[in-house]
């Protein structure tokens, strides 16, 4: 694992939570920054940190605590890994349904704090659904608790949502609760090509009444989407592909399956091909690891128009779309022969063009996250967020609150302060 | 009448009619469907507007008094009693369904729209808002994000806060706040975290919410069994077979026996427990789940299975569980409905442990269930009119949450904390 993202003067891997508890003690009382780790797969998300500090690895943290299967809950340490957390979890054939890249490496501390989500999202949601229960230590050392293990609980504030997401300021998560799900006897996924993007929407608002229930709707367009990987390259002449993937029983999936493509054909959408149970399981894992530079968020209905946008910018540009969710994440690749000429500017942009990104998406009432990129360090190091919202002041009134003298990774989320 | 300079002002901004502060017309407001404590407010207000909201709570925090927000008062552990007094802001009149985006999967609502318009106006579009609280008749949207409500449905489909993604609120010093209904991950989750904080984070005006498909077809069946245990073990195995039922609701003895006792539907009186279960879904798989979830009930000892062929026998078939409560209103002349969850596998251990509690206080307590998720609403059956059955009432209230969380629950899956319960916050949160 590489900790270069973070300005560490040393690492610290307690061996429980109440180790946790005595390094944030100490970093309190010394004003010393703390940056926990989990898996390191996600230690450039955020902005910069802003002073150096120790790195706190809850990698010694790693059993499963409690896992009543029956309860279909399951607790555990936040250093498990992803992957560890699925082997468990497959054992009673249940999952937790949410795609999470590097899942090797990948914690589950580390996943509730940078809340990554697939294509799975349209239909079970994302973290925010399935944290149940979380322990915690506060920026002053004091652990504390939100939730608990019943899968349905409104008693007192839902603390655990707070910690979805949070990029740490709140405090170091030690244990988290989690509601599973019960693994799909199959899957399957059908994709089809557009040739135009006005015919890419009319496939997506056309999905709002399929007969069906797709677990992932997804939209794929640019030069390395193009070129396909898993999926094989698209004719030149298509602008997009429409993926709609299926999970469920074998009836169901067969149904399914079946029924799209009669939707389909009748509305005249031509030769969609299915990936077949037996593919599909590689299918899904490559839709769920697709790197990204960039993260647009929009409304569902915005998503083709917002795609158009960013290719008129810089047509480089892949995207891979959770078009059902308004989730468009993009690719820069400055070194990829754009497929079709869609930009009308002479001399490409030497780097993606960020800001003009982020206009189009506040003029879409939305808004754009800068994620990283190999070829370009200093990305991030730029306005990762864009500009605040009626948020802000709540959440810096919250993070005093946690974190009165600023330790947890500092710079990581910014308020707007 | 008290505070009449805010009354006077509050008359001025919101005009007369919108505003209430005879005694004849605050004694409405003195309690919720939790009967049991009751505090007059000082002053009715009925805004018309996110900014009469916001005007309320600046005027009132200047007069430093009190404001508790109101629904439809249906609220079952107090939650709109206005214990210190002050400004009820009830949010009726700001029942617009604003939006229904249909591209989009949301509806936007204002807050005092009952939970059942909203479904009833998305009839024929083929999409439903998915929490349906027993209240869902009168219960406003605004009420369901306040306690984040749940149902029958909320094992499979979850929970209000899993459907809401928009929120504008008026904040303790009258600041309108819009966390946007596009997901902004620079922001922490704060619609997670002012669903379900029952008013006390600020005042919800506007919410967008998540539209669901509706199921293409359903399957429900009724099966009693002999004991409590027959009936959560045929639970256990149906969700162990990785079918999430869309619900599963059971019913004790007890409350077998208050229905049989004033509706008639013809249910066995010595049968321990019974559950109604419901598949959803396309309709193509719902036969073969049916028939395994039919061979759990025999293998686990159920003695009657019936299973509804039409949407008729559906109906009916809902009807004994819906009708619970006029059962135990007919039955008592008061009756305190709890709410508390355990992990569902420790069902049998919670109902044991509410039959000794309510032969301790000499009480009747019968029980209904959401069994899927282990919420499990015990009855408490007494007489309001008698203090001493009163005391008795509230204290077996108290023990069987208790209960509940020794074995390793919480003390509301979706009715809130209300006043009823705050005192119990520390046992819950203390280890």
């Amino acid at each position: 694992m590489t900790t270069d993202a973070l300005p560490l003067t040393q690492t610290n891997a307690p061996a429980d939570a109440a180790e946790v508890a005595e390094v944030v003690r100490g970093a309190f009382r010394d004003k010393m920054p703390v940056y926990p780790i989990g898996g390191g797969t996600a230690l450039d998300y955020g902005g910069r940190p802003t002073a150096p500090g120790v790195g706190l690895s809850l990698e010694k943290l790693s059993r499963v605590i409690d896992y009543p299967a029956d309860d279909m809950t399951i607790t555990v340490d936040a250093g498990l890994t992803i992957a560890e957390l699925a082997e468990h979890l497959r054992t009673h054939r249940q999952r937790l349904p949410v795609d999470i890249p590097h899942a090797d490496r990948a914690t589950v501390g580390g996943v509730v704090a940078t809340a990554p989500s697939g294509p799975r999202r349209y239909a079970y949601g994302t973290m925010r659904d399935y944290v149940i229960g979380v322990r915690v230590v506060d920026g002053t050392g004091m652990e504390f608790s939100g939730g608990g293990r019943v899968v349905r609980n409104v008693a007192g504030y839902n603390i655990c949502r707070l910690m979805v997401g949070s990029l740490g300021p709140i405090g170091v998560i030690t244990q988290v609760t989690l509601m599973v799900r019960p693994m799909p006897e199959a899957s399957a996924l059908v994709v089809c090509e557009v040739g135009d993007f006005d015919a890419a929407e009319r496939i997506l608002a056309a999905l709002v009444h399929t007969q069906t229930l797709p677990a992932a709707v997804e939209l794929l367009a640019g030069p390395a989407q193009q070129q396909g990987a898993v999926l094989g390259p698209m004719l030149e002449s298509s602008a997009a592909r429409v993926i709609v993937g299926f999970e469920g029983s074998e009836l169901e999936v067969d149904w399914m399956v079946g029924q799209l493509r009669k939707e389909w054909s009748e509305a005249g959408i031509s030769t969609p091909i299915t990936i077949e149970p037996a593919d599909a399981a590689a299918a899904w894992d490559w839709l769920g690891g697709l790197p990204a530079d960039v993260q647009i968020n929009v409304r569902p209905g915005a998503t083709v128009a917002m795609i158009e946008q960013v290719l008129r910018l810089d047509s480089r540009c892949s995207i891979q779309a959770h078009a059902g969710n308004g989730v468009i994440r993009v690719g820069w690749s400055p070194s990829q022969t754009p497929p079709v000429a869609l930009s009308p500017s002479e001399t490409p942009p030497t780097t993606l063009p960020w800001r003009e990104l982020r206009g189009a998406a506040a003029e879409a009432g939305g808004n754009v996250v800068l994620l990283s990129h190999a070829d370009d360090r200093q990305l991030t190091a730029r306005d990762v967020w864009g500009p605040p919202g009626d948020a802000a002041t709540v959440v810096r009134a919250i993070k005093d609150r946690f974190d009165p003298q600023g330790i947890l990774n500092p710079g990581r989320l910014d308020y707007g302060s | 009448m008290i505070h009449t300079p805010l009354v006077r002002e509050l008359r001025a901004r919101l005009g007369a009619e919108n505003v209430l502060s005879a005694p004849s017309e605050l004694a409405v407001y003195d309690c919720d469907a939790y009967t049991i404590e009751r505090r007059r407010p000082d002053v009715v207000v009925l805004p018309q507007s996110t900014q009469q909201v916001a005007e309320v709570v600046k005027l009132a925090k200047r007069h430093d008094v009190p404001v508790v927000p109101r629904g439809a008062g249906t609220s079952l552990s107090g939650g709109c009693v206005p214990l210190g007094g002050g400004v009820v802001v009830v949010l009726a009149r700001m029942n617009r369904i604003v939006e229904i985006d249909l591209r989009n999967r949301m509806a936007v609502v204002e807050a005092g729209v009952p939970n059942l318009r909203l479904t009833q106006h998305l009839a024929g579009t083929g999409y439903h808002f998915a929490p349906d609280p027993a209240s869902q008749a009168a219960s406003t949207i605004g009420g369901n994000v306040a306690t984040n409500a749940g149902g029958p449905h909320t094992l499979k489909y979850g929970v209000t806060v899993n459907h809401v993604f928009g929120i504008e609120a008026v904040l303790g010093d009258g600041w309108i706040v819009r966390l946007a209904p596009v997901e902004n991950p620079r922001e922490l989750d704060l619609i997670g975290l002012i669903v379900g904080s029952e008013g006390t984070l600020g005042i919800v005006t506007k919410i967008w919410v998540r539209l669901t498909r509706d199921p293409q077809d359903y399957r429900t069946m009724r099966a009693v069994f002999n004991t409590v245990d027959d009936a959560t073990r045929t639970v256990t195995r149906v969700i162990a077979a990785g079918i999430i039922p869309a619900a599963v609701e059971l019913m004790d003895q007890g409350i077998m026996a208050a229905i049989e006792e004033t509706m008639h539907f013809g249910l066995p009186l010595d049968a321990g427990a019974m559950l109604v279960i419901e598949l959803d879904g396309p309709a193509v798989g719902l036969d073969a789940q049916q028939e395994r979830v039919i061979e759990f009930c025999r293998d686990c000892g159920a003695r009657e299975l019936l299973h509804a062929a039409d949407s008729r026998q559906r109906e009916r078939l809902w009807q004994c569980r819906k009708s619970s409560g006029a059962a135990l209103g007919r039955l008592s002349p008061s009756f305190l409905c709890q709410d508390g969850v355990v992990p569902r596998t420790r069902l049998p251990e919670i109902l044991r442990r509410i039959a000794e509690i309510g032969r301790k206080h000499q009480l009747r307590i019968v029980n209904l269930a959401h069994a899927g998720d282990g919420n499990v609403h015990p009855n408490v059956l007494f007489d309001d009119r008698d203090p001493d059955q009163v005391t008795r009432a509230l204290a077996a209230g108290r023990e069987l949450l208790e209960a509940c969380i020794q074995c390793g629950g919480s003390i509301t899956a979706e009715h809130g904390i209300g006043i009823e319960k705050v005192d119990l916050m520390e046992r819950l949160f203390s280890e």
